[in-house]
């Protein structure tokens, strides 16, 4: 165990290298590209220089507390993964932010993020976690809101609205956290846990700290402010947001779920349900949406959801969790690297056009064979099809819970809630290829029905050598790490597994036998049948012309948000709460005004609601009133001045 | 000599402030040289006595045996007044700029000064009964800075205050007398100084008397239901309402309730009765009502004001925890709270300063065209919420664990109060940031951004220290909270 500076030093230098950005974005913005990709670029190598080795550092008193900082196989994989996807979006944003406004303000909250994302990635105690958790979602909300659309403006106050909320209903857990086991160390907490019989305590405590974590990494029924926030920022923040910063929210999960609650089967079953849930929610979203970020966005639900599965079996399964283990990282990985690929190839597509309407995209990529490669290197990978890096943690989430209905078929106990589980689970990756279909098709297949110049034609090439480069070498990895699993996907969960209470699985996972590709066979069946029958046929219609146009036909009245959540928050709660406060406020004059009403008879002691009285006295119109002519501060005076006498009787 | 150098810093400003007061200045140079001489020197002299002159009890004279006119500086006495008098330059030097459209400067600074000895008096003041003198003496001395426009809202703003003031201070002076008799002096000793066979048979009573001079002493504090003056207070000038409504006066209320709470009853004789009780649910009620308030009210001042409500009511309820981690998390939330609010209101009165707008839906856009106060508005907001890593945070954090370690039942309905309310200061807070930042229309009306920039230096300069200081003592509280722990237990 070794002290290691390095470690807050991959935390605090993009703070403060953000900060000298700023400065150097004020004068020259061209050395401030630069520097952000050198900055991003170092705290990649720092942290791969870590990788396998397990640091420490504490800072102590700072905060109160006291910051931790650990560094062990899986928060370096998280760590690794959060500076390569930041590095590779850093590049890109140099052509993407080409014609914004307040490009210094962008990368300066984009390198704060990145110190406070790994902040709550190398975290050894929740308290740091939180520290670092909130400072990410503040600065990631100025990330959300940079276009000041009307759109994003709304979106971005969703998703300060739910992470305030969810910060806040979190911290509550933490207290409780702290009262009870005396600390917030993870590795003290793990095994106060394990030393506690009764686990009825935690529960509720785990739930209130699951509320934040949850919502940021968009499990339902929090899940509100994804589809709207990931489509609404510019392309690179998408990526950061779909692939890391949800993965924060993953990161918090694991920590409950792996340490607080390790091997606790009703535990893993809550989980699991909520995960199932966003995983077939996310994916119906997707089938949907016709907005390319939306859809993406969505998509990103649905692979969260995919993920919580493999926490939830990993509690089901106790201690032979090693291939839901190894499916939880993998996934985490595979979707963050996936979606990096997807949400870049997006932001190309959105740099020349400005649009992001399916119907609008139409054939624009058909004659573009490098990013066609690109964007379909990400859709085998995200529908996993063999072969891709997809394919690899799905097959192994799909184990995990096949090994539990055979565990359960086993010891003889009811087996249909699991299959009800893997069919869903199954469904829910047909729906993926359904959506990805549909996206692909759209925009790189199908030609434009209204060819001529709607594309306005933009002189020279599409997107710069640099940005090409990019894309390209994000796509190739997915398809190697697809090929050869054991030298890639099985070192990483190798390392990861001691975080999670894993141990390596009895042999090694034959990726490509028989009854793995059986997943898989089904899954594509299921989305091609969706896509032919579904997409096609329901959810494109012809438009006046005669062409068939993709519509949108989920209806309106189905938005959890503005339903619910933002009724009840800004308009029910906010009266509930200023009525009750307006009666407590004005009990004293009220109180007066009816005496003065029931025992003087005075006609002047009418009950004027006060507000209204005091503040028009601020006006111009208003004359010159006496005060004593109010009610309770002329009883007041009375008071004191009965008071006094009274004493002076006292005294003398 | 060093008794001497305890009693200088409370008489020196207010003789300096009477002197002032027939004083015409020839120009504003004079009158800034002066002023600021005399606050800076009895800064030093406030130091001093609080950090050098070791001089303990010094009385000056007796009325009787029992009844004296004391200075002593314990613990609390040196976080309070530390806190007062490096606050006081601060304000001054902002003062000098804003107080230029407020006119009438030389009246303004005169009182402004006497003010500064008043509140030193009540931080330094040994006995109960010199409390009490320079509690009254401060209603005074600030009535002039309340009224101090003269129109028709100030005047009733006036009239209002001084009602409520007086009121409070009679039911005060019922305290008073009941630790005049039950006590065995009326000096301030951590643990409180009534004589148990004296309240034998009388508890009942006692408790109820204390629960009458807590809220005497919560009128200033702005506990429910005796708010209402602070608002409407709201329309004296900027620094009065930064400086007094956010720190000196509305603070020495809540100074006067540690005093009573600790140091005359004692937390041995409160602690578990039904009065506790009472005094932690109008505290929670109060810290709810003042975030939701704040949230419905659109005028800046008046919503920084009804969070200085809510605020004031976290102390008290670290206070009335009666333990001394509660104490602690109270006086901690002391001292931020006086940073941050001081600072709000400093960019509430830039704005206004520049621009004569005051209410919220009149500031959006304004962020980028004033950077430097929109910083330290969005900062400091970021502490009022209890943004970690941020100072807020951690004294909510201290909070709610001392609530949680004094196992009373209803300290678990004030974490409640905490949390609600914490969603609300972010609302509160956030609405105006995020307003100025990101403006709802593209377009604004011809000569809507007209004036709209930072003040100059005077003003920038104490706000971007203010807001330096706040995210510093909100980094590093492990040295502040070694003191105040040390104050909360009484060894200071």
């Amino acid at each position: 165990m070794e002290q290691t500076i390095l470690l807050p030093l991959l935390v605090f230098f993009p703070m403060a290298a953000a900060i000298i950005g700023y400065l150097i974005g004020r004068k020259n913005k061209e050395a401030r590209n630069v520097w952000a990709c050198a900055v991003t670029f170092l705290v990649f190598a720092g942290a791969v220089s870590l990788f396998g080795k397990e640091a420490r550092y504490t800072i102590p008193d700072f905060c109160g507390l006291g910051l931790h900082f650990y560094g062990d196989g899986l928060r370096m994989v998280l760590a690794i993964l959060t500076s390569f996807i930041w590095f590779m979006t850093t590049v890109f944003s140099k052509e993407y932010f080409a014609l914004y406004n307040n490009r210094n303000r962008y990368y300066f909250f984009m390198l704060t993020t990145l110190g406070a994302t790994l902040g709550v990635f190398l975290s050894a105690d929740l308290y740091t976690t939180f520290i670092f958790f909130e400072i990410m979602s503040f600065t990631s909300f100025v990330l959300v809101i940079h276009d000041e659309s009307k759109v994003a403006i709304h979106a971005a106050q969703t998703y300060l609205g739910i992470a305030v909320i969810g910060g806040l209903v979190t911290l509550m857990g933490l207290f409780m956290m702290y009262h009870l086991a005396g600390t917030l160390n993870i590795d003290a907490l793990a095994e106060f846990a394990a030393a506690t019989e009764d686990k009825k305590a935690f529960y509720g405590i785990g739930v209130l700290i699951l509320f934040g974590f949850g919502a940021k990494a968009g499990l339902f029924p929090l899940h509100i402010w994804l589809p709207e926030a990931h489509p609404v920022a510019p392309a690179p923040a998408s990526a950061l947001l779909s692939c890391i910063l949800t993965k924060a929210g993953i990161y918090g999960i694991l920590v409950l779920s792996c340490k607080i609650f390790l091997y606790d089967a009703n535990w893993g079953d809550f989980i699991l349900i909520l995960g199932t849930i966003t995983m077939a929610l996310g994916a119906v979203l997707a089938v949907f949406s016709i907005d390319i970020k939306r859809i993406l966005a969505c998509s990103s639900l649905s692979q969260i959801g995919f993920v919580t599965v493999a926490v939830g079996m990993q509690g089901l399964l106790g201690s032979h969790n090693a291939l839901a283990a190894g499916g939880t990282i993998l996934h985490v990985v595979n979707h963050s690297l996936l979606k990096l690929v997807l949400f870049m190839s997006a932001g190309v597509i959105y740099m020349n056009l400005h649009k992001l309407n399916l119907n609008d995209l139409r054939g624009w990529g058909k004659d573009k064979p490098l990013l066609k490669f690109i964007f379909l290197m990400g859709v085998l990978g995200i529908t996993g099809i063999p072969l891709w890096n997809g394919y690899i943690s799905k097959t192994l989430i799909h184990e995990s819970i096949v090994e539990y209905i055979v565990l359960l078929q086993a010891e003889g106990l009811a087996i249909g809630y699991m299959q009800a589980i893997e069919v869903i689970f199954l469904v829910s990756g047909g729906l993926t290829i359904a959506y990805m279909t549909k996206i692909f098709v759209a925009v790189f297949v199908e030609s434009n029905p209204h060819a001529d110049g709607c594309h306005g034609q933009k002189k020279g090439p599409y997107m710069s050598k640099l940005s090409a480069v990019v894309l390209t070498a994000g796509a190739l990895i997915l398809p190697v790490m697809g090929i050869f699993p054991h030298v890639t996907a099985d070192q990483i969960a190798e390392v990861s597994y001691h975080f999670m209470g894993a141990h390596g699985p009895d042999h090694a996972v034959h990726y490509f036998a028989w009854i793995n590709l059986k997943g898989a066979v089904i899954s594509v069946i299921i989305g091609g049948l969706v896509y032919f029958l579904f997409i096609r046929k329901v959810l494109m219609e012809k438009d006046p012309g005669g062409i068939l146009v993709y519509v949108d036909r989920m209806p309106k009245w189905l938005s959890l948000e503005d339903k619910l959540y933002r009724p009840v928050l800004l308009k029910v709660l906010p009266f509930i709460g200023g009525f009750f406060a307006r009666m407590a406020g004005s009990l004293t004059d009220g109180f007066v005004a009816a005496l003065r009403m029931l025992i003087f008879n005075d006609d002047s002691g009418r009950v004027v609601p006060p507000e209204d009285r005091y503040f028009s006295a601020y006006t111009d119109e208003e004359s010159d009133k006496v005060v004593y002519g109010e009610g309770f501060a002329k009883s007041l005076l009375m008071i004191g001045i009965g008071l006094a006498v009274a004493m002076l009787y006292i005294l003398f | 000599m060093n008794e001497f150098a305890t009693i200088l810093p409370v008489i020196f400003p207010i003789i300096a402030g009477a002197a002032l007061l027939p004083v015409k200045f020839r120009n504003r140079k004079q009158r800034e040289f002066w002023v600021l001489t005399i606050t800076i020197l009895n800064t030093i002299f406030a130091l001093y006595a609080v950090y050098f002159a070791d001089a303990g009890v010094v009385t000056i004279f007796h009325f009787s045996e029992k009844l004296s006119l004391t200075f002593h500086i314990d613990g609390l006495s040196k976080v309070f007044a530390t806190m007062v008098s490096v606050l006081w330059v601060i304000t001054t030097v902002y003062a000098f700029e804003y107080m230029t459209h407020e006119g009438r400067e030389d009246q303004f600074f005169a009182f402004f000064t006497m003010t500064y000895g008043v509140v030193l008096g009540v931080a330094f003041s040994g006995n109960f009964l010199t409390m009490y003198l320079f509690y009254e003496f401060l209603t005074l001395a600030t009535l002039p800075l309340v009224m101090h426009a003269m129109d028709n809202k100030a005047r009733h703003a006036g009239k209002t205050y001084i009602l409520y003031m007086m009121f409070g201070a009679a039911l005060a002076f019922i305290g008073f007398i009941f630790i005049y008799c039950y006590g065995d002096s009326i000096e301030f000793i951590y643990g409180g100084v009534l004589i148990p066979e004296l309240i034998k048979g009388h508890e009942r009573t006692l408790q109820v008397v204390f629960l009458v001079a807590f809220f005497g002493f919560g009128v200033k504090a702005a506990i429910l239901p005796f708010y209402r003056w602070l608002p409407k207070a709201s329309v004296a000038p900027t620094p009065v309402t930064a400086l007094l409504h956010a720190v000196a006066v509305v603070k020495a209320g809540v100074f006067a309730i540690i005093r009573l709470i600790y140091f005359s009853f004692g937390t041995e004789y409160l602690m578990g009765t039904w009065v506790q009780n009472v005094i932690l649910i109008a505290a929670a009620i109060t810290i709810v009502f003042g975030s939701t308030l704040a949230l419905r009210t659109p005028h800046i001042k008046r919503r920084f004001a009804y969070s200085t409500i809510s605020n004031l009511s976290y102390i008290i309820f670290g206070a009335a925890l009666m333990t001394p981690a509660g104490l602690t998390a109270g006086l901690l939330h002391m001292i931020y709270h006086a940073l941050i609010k001081i600072t709000l209101f400093f960019t509430a009165g830039a704005i206004l300063y520049k621009t004569h707008r005051e209410y919220l839906y009149e500031v959006e856009g304004f962020g980028r065209l004033m950077p430097i106060t929109f910083i330290s508005m969005a900062l400091t907001g970021a502490s009022l919420a209890g943004v970690p890593p941020f100072a807020g945070f951690h004294s909510k954090w201290a909070l709610a664990t001392a609530a949680v370690q004094s196992s009373n039942q209803v300290a678990y309905l004030g974490i409640v109060a905490l949390i609600i309310s914490a969603v609300l200061t972010a609302l509160y807070i956030f609405y105006i940031v995020v307003r100025a930042y990101f403006p709802r229309k593209r377009e604004y009306a011809a000569g809507y951004y007209d004036h709209v920039s930072d003040p100059n230096c005077y003003m920038t300069v104490p706000l971007i220290m203010l807001t330096v200081i706040t995210i510093l003592i909100g980094l590093f509280p492990s040295e502040l909270l070694v003191v105040l722990e040390k104050v909360a237990t009484g060894i200071m």
